[in-house]
């Protein structure tokens, strides 16, 4: 059964993976990490985590566009690494984002991608 | 064992139990309180009157049947693995299990813990029937609550919020206002008597999250702030406000009998511009209003769509602006409330006595 250790220690498997949490967006906490953290903060990286997530879902109008429309990803490129971040779908009230750090040189964007959205239906049961 | 009760801070009581690695529950009286349990020195759950638990979470929202649940309760409950009970039975993922003890313990933690004047106790030896499924370092668990106070206090400092019954301004500050979709929630569901944890439990949502958004929407001017109670007063209990498209039901009605003799026959002549009297809805039942649009509630513009698949879907599909209303609506005119007759008969009889 795959509980929430498990899907981190899946997406640090995602080539060129540096870090992953996942983090409630309400709060901006992070309620499991593993791997390293930009600044080595797992806990100021879910702050701004839930900070750029806020911003996509209730500040901008990106969700809005059509009905019943759903943040899926976040993908943030630097110089120096991918940072993405994947919506955990839970059907209880819950606000979970999955985030993984990738290398820039190692990492894949396409294939983390994938692999993301597998973990986090997985951690739910969403097939 | 017997209960050690000290007068140190709930927090500093937790750290200290899970310093010796301690097994029971911390207890917290006061309002809203709550416990926190402990497993050799790790918090496993905590929960609060003011936080909907992992049963309330998952029935709720659907995810869980009432039945399913009361029935892993059953069995369950006395040997402690509920949750275990629930996986091994494919009803949840052990992540699902696991992301939503983590929630609703943290969540409940910050009520349990906030009030650092709060008396608490350690029950050495008391344990969750829900049974272990995460546990989690206690200093952890403290530092995460101080860091959500500080939150919330970011956004608006006021705890009376939190505790005291929400009622929505019935006057938005702003001629355009933008609200979320948990805060649109709130709104429809505050009725001037629903308490922050109420709201929670019914709409089945972490409680942190609840207050979170309060805070926000005070700060925003929404909600009415809370009185500073003068202590030795009785607390009144507020009626419901209210709600929807009907007119307040507190204007006096012997202000409208006591107006009527100043005002002008207005009722049987066609004029648009009648002289002004005090209550003009009155006058206007038999005159047909140039423009039957009804008043259109207050649109938080994007986000109606989303809303409007739910069982409160209003009567009326969102029309486009300067549509037509279909007929069987435009027909009905001004509501009629009840009483309007005998008030408007009134004023007829005055207004052909003033004739005389």
């Amino acid at each position: 059964m795959p509980g929430v250790d498990h899907c981190l220690q899946e997406a640090m498997t995602i080539p060129g993976a540096v870090g992953a949490s996942i983090v409630d967006y309400t709060t901006g906490f992070p309620v499991a990490t593993t791997g390293a953290a930009p600044n080595s903060d797992h806990e100021a990286a879910a702050a701004g985590t839930a900070e750029v997530v806020q911003a996509a879902t209730s500040r901008s109008l990106f969700v809005s566009a059509i009905p019943h429309d759903l943040l899926e990803d976040l993908i943030i490129t630097t110089a120096g690494g991918y940072h993405l971040l994947r919506l955990v779908p839970t059907e209880f009230d819950s606000r979970l984002v999955l985030y993984v750090w990738l290398d820039r040189v190692r990492g894949n964007l396409a294939v983390a991608r994938r692999k993301m959205q597998r973990l986090a239906d997985e951690l739910v049961a969403r097939q | 064992m017997s209960p050690t009760r000290t007068a140190a801070a709930p927090g500093d009581l937790l750290l200290q139990a899970s310093d010796t690695r301690q097994t029971g529950a911390l207890v917290v009286a006061g309002n809203p309180g709550g416990a926190v349990y402990l497993v050799e020195g790790r918090v496993m759950y905590a929960e609060s009157p003011a936080a909907p638990g992992v049963g309330e979470l998952l029935t709720s929202s659907g995810r869980l049947a009432g039945r399913t649940w009361q029935q892993a309760l059953d069995i369950g409950g006395t040997t402690a693995r509920v949750g275990r009970l629930l996986v091994e039975q494919g009803h949840l993922t052990q992540g699902e299990l696991e992301l939503c003890v983590l929630g609703s313990t943290y969540d409940a933690a910050y009520f349990v813990l906030s009030d650092r004047s709060a008396p608490a106790e350690f029950r050495a030896g008391a344990t969750h029937w829900l049974g272990q499924v995460v546990h989690i370092d206690a200093a952890a668990v403290d530092h995460e609550v101080g860091r959500r106070i500080q939150l919330l206090d970011d956004i608006f400092p006021n705890p009376r919020i939190d505790v005291a019954p929400v009622i929505p301004v019935s006057r938005p500050p702003r001629e355009r206002i933008t609200v979320t979709a948990p805060q649109w929630e709130l709104l429809v569901q505050a009725d001037g008597q629903r308490t922050p944890a109420d709201l929670a439990q019914l709409l089945g949502r972490a409680g942190y999250a609840i207050i979170q958004e309060l805070r926000r929407m005070a700060a925003a001017g929404l909600i009415e702030l809370p009185e500073e109670r003068v202590p030795d007063t009785p607390e009144f209990v507020r009626l419901p406000h209210p709600r929807g498209g009907s007119a307040p039901l507190d204007r006096p009605t012997a202000g409208r009998s006591s107006a009527a003799p100043v005002s002008p026959p207005v009722v049987f002549v066609p004029d648009p511009t009648p002289a002004p009297a005090p209550i003009p809805e009155l006058g206007v039942p038999e005159i047909h209003i140039p423009e039957p649009h009804l008043p259109e509630p207050r649109i938080p513009e994007p986000h109606i769509p989303e809303q409007n698949a739910g069982p409160n879907r209003p009567r009326l599909a969102r029309r486009k602006p300067g549509a037509k209303l279909p007929r069987e609506f435009a027909d009905e005119g001004p509501q009629v409330h009840q009483g309007t007759d005998e008030v408007l008969l009134k004023r007829i009889r005055t207004a052909l006595r003033a004739l005389r």
